[in-house]
């Protein structure tokens, strides 16, 4: 039997990735901050999937849940084939705009947060088999955008230390995916941003179902990159031929006219 | 005085039923999806009816937890007021989604809002109606026709995601459900109707849209009834006696359904599928 690990679970897109690996027949740990929506959830999947699920709520920045996550794990005897870092967080407003704490929010779970959980991950991997990673980064990894500084960045990061683990991986049958989309209908208010952003919103937002199924696909046959929509592939090459200063300028127009009336700090992902 | 519950009764159709209702003297429970709707409505419909008897609630009925805690309401309401009796129950509340979205639960959205929701309200409900010898009604909707349930892949996981497609599918669950009921509990004196509300003035494809739903939206809109068209309707089948005869409903009398709806053999898939997919033990039996 199978196990995939998913962080940000009971979120959107932690959601879809959870109910692709359990069509697959994958067993699924899950973990999330919220223990209820996290019960929720698990209850939902045993109701609809013959497979084991085991859910336990933790902190991904805090160094005791995730050992007590590890913990479980390995008094259950699970090992693990599969992780989908999952685990994000993006809050509105510039670098100014946001609380101190805000800021270090996003540099602590979207990399110390999903170090973490790797690190004790890849331990715990089912050794005698292959191990498959997805990294969920963004498309706006692929750009410096101003008013998502922050945001932008701990997304590169992952997606460069991806690039690189991969190599430094690829003799202990370890494969990393990094996935980099752009919109994605994943909550209420995301699907607000996708309409606040007009044509261009629609135009770079995915199918969750799709994202998911190719996304695993992608990880499964060992690709390194993911990048949904042609649209988005469309525009990434503009992020490698343009000047990156130039592209700074060019989206903090755009970002500035998209988030128009939403208040700062408030919670975007997560 | 008898008691009718109406999910989505805070704008558009379930707002027009409430309001009928209401005229013919009975007790509404209106069920929204948020407070700050809620009272909105209940401020209109007491300045309306002074005299009249209200009470508003309020959940994401999409979510599981919010309609178990929404019955929960409902009973101890109506253990209070109503000496645990409800007559009628019109499970309205529905929604359209532009794109692929997940309940808390894990369950696509439109299936869980516009089929599962008023299935679980209604197996929680059951005690009340039983005592009530309710009648229960769904709004279903002409598009229901020409398609079927999809049991293979009911929520649309590994076909592309079709915003109608999806909303037909849940109201063809509507109808089956309604059929499957009456096979079950008519011999109760329990009843259940789809009611076809036709093509009403209401904002339901404005809701967490985008695109080419709204805009499709914005001119079927044009061309729609009022809803105190099909409200005429529901307040016909909730109060109207002997009991209407009929399943499905369309502005005052019986109307075709699709005759896919008529196997017994889905409908006890479907039904047989909902009660897992809700955890439901046994429906109308213990929580």
């Amino acid at each position: 039997m199978k196990t995939a690990l998913i962080t940000g679970a009971s979120g959107g897109l932690g959601r879809v990735f959870a109910i692709e690996a359990a069509q697959r027949g994958y067993d699924l740990v899950l973990t999330d901050m919220d223990a209820a929506s996290l019960e929720t959830f698990r209850q939902g999947l045993k109701r609809q999937f013959d497979i084991r699920v085991t859910a336990e709520v933790c902190d991904v920045t805090s160094a005791d849940d995730v050992a007590r996550l590890f913990e479980v794990l390995h008094g259950k005897g699970i090992r693990l084939n599969m992780l989908y870092n999952v685990a994000g967080v993006d809050f509105e407003g510039g670098f100014l705009d946001m609380d101190c704490e805000q800021v270090l929010d996003i540099v602590r779970v979207n990399i110390e947060g999903t170090m973490r959980v790797l690190h004790a991950a890849l331990h715990q991997r089912d050794a005698g088999s292959r191990f498959t990673v997805v990294m969920v980064s963004s498309l706006a990894s692929l750009y410096p955008i101003p008013l998502k500084a922050t945001y932008a960045a701990s997304k590169r990061f992952l997606l460069d230390f991806a690039t690189s683990l991969s190599q430094e991986l690829s003799g202990l049958n370890v494969s990393i995916l990094t996935l980099c989309p752009g919109g994605l209908p994943t909550t209420p208010g995301a699907l607000q941003g996708i309409n606040a952003q007009g044509f261009w919103g629609r135009a770079t937002t995915n199918s969750l179902t799709v994202v998911a199924r190719r996304t695993t696909d992608r990880a499964l046959k060992g690709r390194h990159l993911y990048i949904p929509g042609v649209v988005n592939r469309l525009f990434s090459l503009c992020g490698a031929l343009i000047p990156r200063e130039l592209l700074a300028r060019l989206l903090f127009l755009r970002w500035s006219q998209a988030r128009q009336g939403r208040p700062a700090g408030e919670k975007l992902v997560g | 005085m008898k008691t009718v519950v109406v999910t989505g009764a805070t704008s558009g159709i379930g707002f027009a039923v409430a309001q009928a209702m209401l005229a013919l003297g009975w007790r509404v429970l209106l069920v929204g999806h948020t407070l700050e709707n809620g009272e909105k409505a209940l401020g209109a419909l007491c300045n309306a009816f002074p005299q009249g008897e209200m009470a508003c609630f309020s959940g994401d009925l999409m979510q599981q937890r919010e309609v178990h805690r929404v019955a929960d309401e409902l009973n101890a309401y109506l253990a209070l007021h109503a000496q645990g009796r409800l007559e009628a129950l019109v499970n309205n509340a529905g929604a359209v989604r532009t794109w692929y979205t997940t309940t808390q639960e894990g369950l696509e959205q439109q299936f869980a809002l516009n089929h599962l929701a008023g299935f679980l309200l209604t197996h929680r409900l059951m005690p009340a109606l039983r005592l009530g010898g309710g009648r229960m009604m769904l709004t279903s909707s002409a598009s229901h026709k020409h398609c079927r349930v999809h049991f293979d892949d009911i929520m649309y996981r590994r076909r592309r995601y079709s915003a109608l497609g999806a909303y037909k599918q849940s109201k063809l669950c509507n109808v089956m459900f309604a059929a499957a009921f009456n096979r079950r509990y008519a011999a109760e004196g329990l009843r259940a109707y789809a009611v076809d509300p036709g093509l009403v003035a209401t904002d339901i494809g404005f809701k967490q849209t985008g695109g080419l739903v709204k805009l499709v939206w914005a001119l079927r809109k044009a061309q729609g009834v009022p809803a105190e068209r099909p409200a005429r309707t529901f307040a016909a089948l909730c109060a109207g006696e002997p009991e209407p005869a009929g399943l499905y409903w369309y502005d005052g009398h019986v109307a075709r359904h699709d005759p896919h709806a008529d196997r017994t053999a889905d409908q006890d898939r479907l039904f047989a599928l909902s009660e897992k997919l809700c955890g439901i033990a046994s429906f109308g039996g213990n929580v």
